[in-house]
């Protein structure tokens, strides 16, 4: 007699797809997954306490290790945070150069996860056309601020300095370049048979589950949800740009995908009329050297590359937070994994993480 | 430290009207290019609704009435109203009105800043209240952004639970909180918005706050055997890891495990019999 049973199963904490520390503990009836639970942890360092007991202008460069993978965006949502706490008007010229740099910083950012996707599933070349581009974007922040991937780029009251000269224009050429080496991605897989087996009809998640599991970015939008932080509460001038939010039907992998290489796309069109119309004058405003601002409580959202990131300071005086509360998307996104994942094989896991 | 201003249910008068009045003038004056840096978009819908005059009045009734005194106001922040802190100026939000209008005993505080608006609430009726924001066809909160909890050790209920709402359809956002005295254990959000499962783990793993009716109150950050929770002001934040650190079997509950560092068997940890069967926390 044969005996049936669900089975666990320990994917992680190391293991190639899941980039980072992350543990999903698989109960699987044959090679259906019946449930995930996801072990999360790993990588707890504690920012949040950290924050309590240093003061504004320390907390930064803490904040670029939230997604060191989009400091920038990191940055923004932070320093956005304080100033409203503080009640700060920016130059206009800092704003603009702040999307400028939010946006370079989503293209990176999502070259990174294509091309790291697209490794787990199996199409290496990719890997390798993304990181060319990503480089170049690295070199443009590197030219900015000196450093790749933690940058500490901004200051509360806008930006430490202007841009180098010559900067805008190497931006420009970038975006120039950009779409045809997108193109170059989008042949090698958004009509190959492969890809689409892979990804069409995998880890279909359903707007209402979408909205009541607290998705957001990509993974709210790829289930046909209009939400975009940059649209629905504009922050850093966002308002005064014209760009599309994509949006899926079904909510698949496929879906994601999709959204993702339009983003990039439309990150193009912001930054193109952020250089066309870059006003003059101060990058920084007044700021006290010694920041202390009135006691408050402020929720801050930006939206980074992997959604609806939030910043919330209780304040009671002095020159450090009473308390810090960074919301990121991830930790809310991976709690929809479970509803993705359930009924699929092994390997749609795989597709499903990324 | 600028005190807050609080306005409690019928503390109401017309001073804040005129605050509100104030804060429009400003934002109006203001250079429109540059846009909002705060990144505060100004709410949307029913302009003013003054709520000071009549909690029950719909929205879009009175919206003549901060016209009037729209002309004189540039003049009067700086000599008139030292205190009117544009910051902790009222903003006019529908949901709070329907609340007043529909669970008047059951809002605590009412607190502005930067044109945010949060809403303290009793714990009795805070699920139906919850049920009520995210099916009300004119509000529809129905994305639970973050769950979060403060520890104010001085009050007597140390705790505040905060709960950070939006609206997809509205656009609107709202903040409500809960007060937890210390083994309190505040209704779940779960029922309501499934993602409050995972920042409820969170705020007990960090703060110790049981929720009621969770469906899975255990850890989530911090290993299950650990023992304390950090977010807690009272936490130690130095010495070393044999003064505090201590580590629970979790499959037993009874013994506690303390770090020596003398002792080679079992990577230092020394086993000490505690009889808590607390389990898991």
């Amino acid at each position: 007699m044969f005996r049936t049973e669900e089975m666990d199963i320990n994917m992680g904490p190391q293991h190639p797809s899941t980039h980072g520390v992350l543990r999903l503990i698989l109960n699987l009836d044959g090679e259906e997954i019946a449930d995930v639970r996801p072990v999360i942890g790993y990588l707890h360092r504690g920012v949040e306490k950290l924050s309590e007991h240093r003061t504004y202008a320390m907390i930064e460069p803490l904040t670029d290790r939230l997604d060191y993978v989009a400091a920038i965006s990191e940055n923004l949502g932070y320093c956005g945070a304080v100033e409203k706490l503080m009640g700060l008007q920016i130059p206009p010229r800092a704003q603009y150069i702040r999307v400028i740099l939010a946006e370079l910083q989503r293209i990176a950012s999502h070259l990174l996860w294509l091309g790291t996707h697209a490794l787990d599933l199996g199409a290496m070349t990719v890997f390798f056309y993304t990181f060319r581009e990503r480089e170049l974007i690295l070199d443009l922040f590197e030219q900015f601020c000196g450093a790749r991937l933690t940058y500490n780029s901004m200051r509360i009251g806008g930006l430490y300095e202007d841009v180098p000269a010559g900067w805008t224009d190497r931006v420009r050429h970038f975006i120039t370049i950009f779409p045809s080496r997108e193109k170059e991605y989008e042949d090698l897989l958004t009509v190959n048979r492969i890809w689409l087996g892979r990804t069409q009809g995998v880890g279909i998640l359903s707007a209402e589950d979408a909205i009541a599991l607290g998705t957001s970015g990509p993974t709210l939008r790829g289930s046909g949800v209009d939400y975009d932080v940059r649209k629905a509460q504009p922050y850093s001038s966002y308002d005064q740009f014209d760009f599309d939010v994509p949006v899926g039907t079904k909510g698949d992998t496929y879906d994601r995908y999709r959204i993702r290489m339009e983003e990039m796309r439309q990150s193009c069109r912001i930054i193109r009329q952020a250089l066309d119309r870059l006003p003059e004058g101060e990058v920084r405003a007044k700021v006290p050297k010694y920041i202390k601002p009135p006691a408050g409580e402020v929720y801050h959202v930006v939206e980074s590359p992997r959604g609806e990131q939030g910043f919330y300071i209780v304040h009671k005086g002095g020159e450090m937070p009473y308390r810090m509360r960074f919301r990121s998307p991830s930790f809310v996104n991976l709690q929809a994994l479970p509803t993705m994942c359930r009924g699929r094989l092994i390997a749609d896991v795989v597709a499903i993480i990324g | 430290m600028r005190p807050r201003l609080l306005v409690k249910k019928s503390a109401s008068d017309g001073r804040n009207g005129q605050t509100v009045t104030d804060e429009n003038d400003i934002k109006g004056e203001g250079p429109a290019p540059p846009g909002d840096a705060s990144g505060t978009p100004q709410p949307r819908p029913a302009p003013a609704p003054e709520k000071s005059a009549a909690p029950k009045t719909p929205p879009p009734a009175p919206p003549a009435a901060p016209k009037p005194a729209a002309p004189a106001a540039p003049a009067s922040p700086p000599a008139a109203a030292p205190k009117a802190n544009p910051l902790t100026a009222p903003v006019p939000s529908a949901a709070l009105d329907k609340i007043r209008e529909k669970f008047s005993d059951q809002v605590i505080e009412v607190t502005y800043y930067a044109s945010e608006v949060t809403v303290k609430l009793k714990q009795e009726r805070a699920e139906e209240i919850w049920r009520f924001l995210r099916d009300d066809p004119g509000l529809r909160f129905d994305y639970l952004s973050n769950v979060t909890a403060v520890h104010w050790p001085e009050r007597p209920k140390p705790f505040e639970v905060v709960y950070h709402l939006f609206s997809i359809s509205t656009r609107q956002r709202l903040n409500l909180k809960l007060d937890a005295g210390e083994g309190e254990q505040p209704p779940t959000a779960s029922r309501v918005w499934p993602t409050a499962n995972w920042h409820e783990r969170e705020v007990f793993d960090l703060f110790g706050i049981r929720f009621h009716g969770h469906p899975d109150m255990t850890r989530i950050l911090m290993t299950d055997e650990w023992v304390g929770h950090p977010l807690r002001k009272d936490y130690p934040l130095e010495g070393k890891p044999e003064d505090h650190i201590q580590l629970r079997d979790v499959t037993t509950a009874e013994h506690v495990y303390t770090y020596d560092k003398s002792s080679i068997k079992g990577f230092g940890w020394k086993k000490e019999v505690e009889k808590t069967g607390e389990g898991r926390g």
